[in-house]
């Protein structure tokens, strides 16, 4: 239990220095610095991918990566800024999947579709949250993981709605007269939608909101007697992860062209569990990394699996070991290297 | 009248029985979250391995009873082993929401290599197998009343299996250890009890109790790669009775298999798989200390 005090000036430039959120001009610039570099070491990757690879199939993984980063992005809220733990995010992309696919074939154009999209998925994790608003910790988790659940089940039963288990196919992305249907054009449009994401997530931590959110975290009872409705301020990051994650399912479904529930099972809300935690909890960038990693790990393990000899009758469950043991081993890897620094996972 | 009486007990049965099962899984769940502080995402997939583990040992011509034992052992063997060479590592993090996330993620990825594990033989991945348990096929009746053994045999299994827990926990040693450790594992520590050894006996207990589960669900599913799917309805159960409770995770686990086996009577086909989540929705919103439990201050 920490003192309840709040917390002096060089207290709070500490906490924001922590999460990436610089205040003076030094940090500002420093931070400028990294985000440029980060940003060239992106472009140079992408580069040499497009070489290796083909640009085709590059931009194709490319795009893929800031969807998931996107949808990650809502992960990052809730998990590494209000510490609240949930094992049911991958219902907030379908139901922002879903939503898309049907207004858009219902030829309502994106700038009126997504914010709907976003809107459900908002909605969804305003209602899966609300059950453990006032218990917190593993309830939540509890709580998504239900939502998850019943929704996947609805999407599957809704069949005159969702086509159940047969999946639908979901028009390009677009408007007027003009389709997203190049690679590059996907690239584009992703990349233009993480930025936004960003942007208002970045806006959203240095808010009163992102605020209470690192004060929860850090120390609920301190929060509380700081003034900050504990109960409102994790709702809150439910709702707009939520949202957020919902954004992210929306491209998704463009990209993909087809969606079915099982895509958005218990496997997609790990991922992106993993993908947070892979990256680093506590930072926006952590999102893009992860998204990176989760993105080409199944490749990897596909030519690993080529590689090795005996092919045939056991490969799909060789995959989803090969799978498992990536988890463990990057789990492991994580909490070793936070126990010899002595901190927390940020 | 008369039929529709007894087609409602026989279904109340069925109802008991596979609720036994989720109330064993549920055990195995709140026993390691109360001993190790985490939620374990593999229970499922070590119902599945325990259930094909005696499979394979009856078929290498072992008899039944060896087999099943056996399996269960080997099951909470292979917890142990986990415990000792993977999930240790979340020990000593502090008890925020990451380091739950770091030991979630550890379960649900030695799941995925289980899951793998067993898919990558291919006389596992496709095909069901039946466990000849004794009285599995035999019918009990009761005047008009027909009941199957085989769910009579997974409440008489049960109760035996919740006795002998109530029985280790309150007179054994390690019982009274392991109680101690999950109450206060700082305070345990300086009693003398040694902390990290209870943690390996809580997983290969969860890990032996979810094998059991899988035994006894194997007369009324068959044993197949998927079975394991069961273990994500112990999760309700273990909310129901309050998450901290053993006895109320049993009863959850019951009383959710009689209301999903009486949903299936009375709603329309397929709804009957969402109730357990919607309840577990509702009794947060509603008994947010769950039914059972004594609300710790």
């Amino acid at each position: 239990m920490g003192v309840p005090v709040r917390p002096s000036r060089a207290d709070a430039a500490d906490m924001a220095a922590r999460d990436d959120l610089p205040r003076t001009a030094a940090g500002a610039r420093a931070s400028v610095r990294r985000a440029l570099a980060g940003f060239a070491l992106a472009a140079l990757a992408l580069a040499l991918a497009c070489l290796l690879l083909g640009t085709d199939y590059a931009l194709g993984q490319a795009t893929l990566v800031a969807t998931y980063a996107i949808a990650g992005l809502g992960v990052v809220l809730i998990v590494g800024q209000a510490g609240q733990i949930v094992l049911g995010q991958g219902a907030l992309v379908a139901l922002g999947a879903y939503a898309e696919c049907l207004l858009a074939a219902a030829g309502w154009p994106p700038l009126l579709s997504l914010p709907a999209a976003v809107a459900l998925g908002a909605c969804g994790g305003a209602v899966a949250s609300l059950p453990a608003r006032r218990l917190g910790g593993l309830y939540f988790g509890m709580s998504t993981l239900a939502f998850a659940l019943v929704v996947e089940e609805v999407l599957t039963r809704w069949t005159s709605l969702t086509q159940g288990a047969a999946g639908m196919l979901v028009p390009a992305f677009g408007w007027g007269g003009w389709r997203a249907q190049t690679p590059l054009a996907q690239f584009v449009v992703s990349l233009a939608a993480l930025a936004l994401a960003w942007m208002a997530c970045r806006r959203l931590l240095r808010s009163r909101l992102g605020r209470a959110w690192r004060a929860v975290r850090e120390d609920e009872a301190a929060a509380a007697a700081c003034g900050v409705d504990l109960a409102r301020a994790k709702s809150a990051a439910f709702i707009l992860g939520g949202g957020v994650s919902a954004f992210g399912g929306a491209f998704y479904a463009h990209w993909i062209g087809f969606i079915s529930p099982e895509q958005f099972g218990l496997m997609l809300s790990f991922e992106l569990l993993m993908l947070v935690f892979l990256g680093g909890v506590g930072r926006l960038s952590g999102a893009l990394w992860g998204a990176l990693v989760i993105v080409s790990v199944p490749q990897l393990i596909a030519v690993a699996r080529d590689a090795l000899p005996g092919e045939g009758v056991g490969s799909a469950g060789l995959e989803t070991a090969l799978f498992g043991v990536v988890i463990v081993a990057v789990v492991l890897w994580r909490l070793r290297g936070e126990k010899r620094r002595g901190g927390s996972l940020r | 009248m008369l039929r529709a009486m007894l087609t409602f007990i026989q279904v109340l049965v069925s109802g008991v029985a596979m609720g036994c099962v989720y109330g064993l899984v549920a055990l195995s769940f709140v026993l390691i979250y109360k001993a190790a502080d985490t939620v374990s995402f593999m229970q499922g997939e070590l119902l599945m391995v325990g259930a094909f583990a005696v499979v394979a040992l009856q078929a290498a011509g072992w008899p039944l009873a060896v087999a099943l034992i056996g399996g269960v052992a080997g099951a909470a063997l292979l917890g142990a082993v986990l415990e000792r060479t993977v999930l240790r590592h979340t020990l000593g993090q502090p008890a925020m929401g990451q380091s739950h996330l770091g030991a979630v993620l550890l379960t649900f990825g030695l799941g995925l290599m289980l899951r793998g594990g067993v898919t990558a033989v291919p006389a596992a991945s496709h095909g069901m197998f039946a466990l000849p348990l004794p009285w599995a096929d035999a019918v009990v009746r009761l005047g008009p009343l027909s009941l199957p053994g085989g769910q009579l045999l997974v409440m008489a299994v049960t109760a035996l299996a919740a006795a002998a827990l109530s029985l280790f926990f309150r007179y054994s040693r390690s019982g009274l250890a392991l109680r101690a450790c999950a109450e206060d594992a700082r305070s345990a520590a300086l009693m003398g009890v040694p902390v990290a050894r209870m943690h390996t006996l809580a997983w290969a207990l969860g890990a032996a109790l979810a094998a059991l589960a899988g035994v006894l669900l194997a007369p009324i599913t068959f044993v197949h790669l998927n079975m394991g799917f069961i273990a994500l309805k112990a999760f309700p159960a273990a909310v129901l009775g309050g998450l901290t409770s053993l006895p109320g995770a049993l009863a959850g686990g019951v009383f959710l298999g009689v209301v999903e086996a009486l949903a299936g009577l009375v709603l329309p086909e397929g709804t009957k798989d969402v109730v357990p989540y919607l309840l577990l929705l509702a009794a947060l919103l509603l008994f947010p200390a769950g039914f059972g439990a004594r609300r710790a201050a």
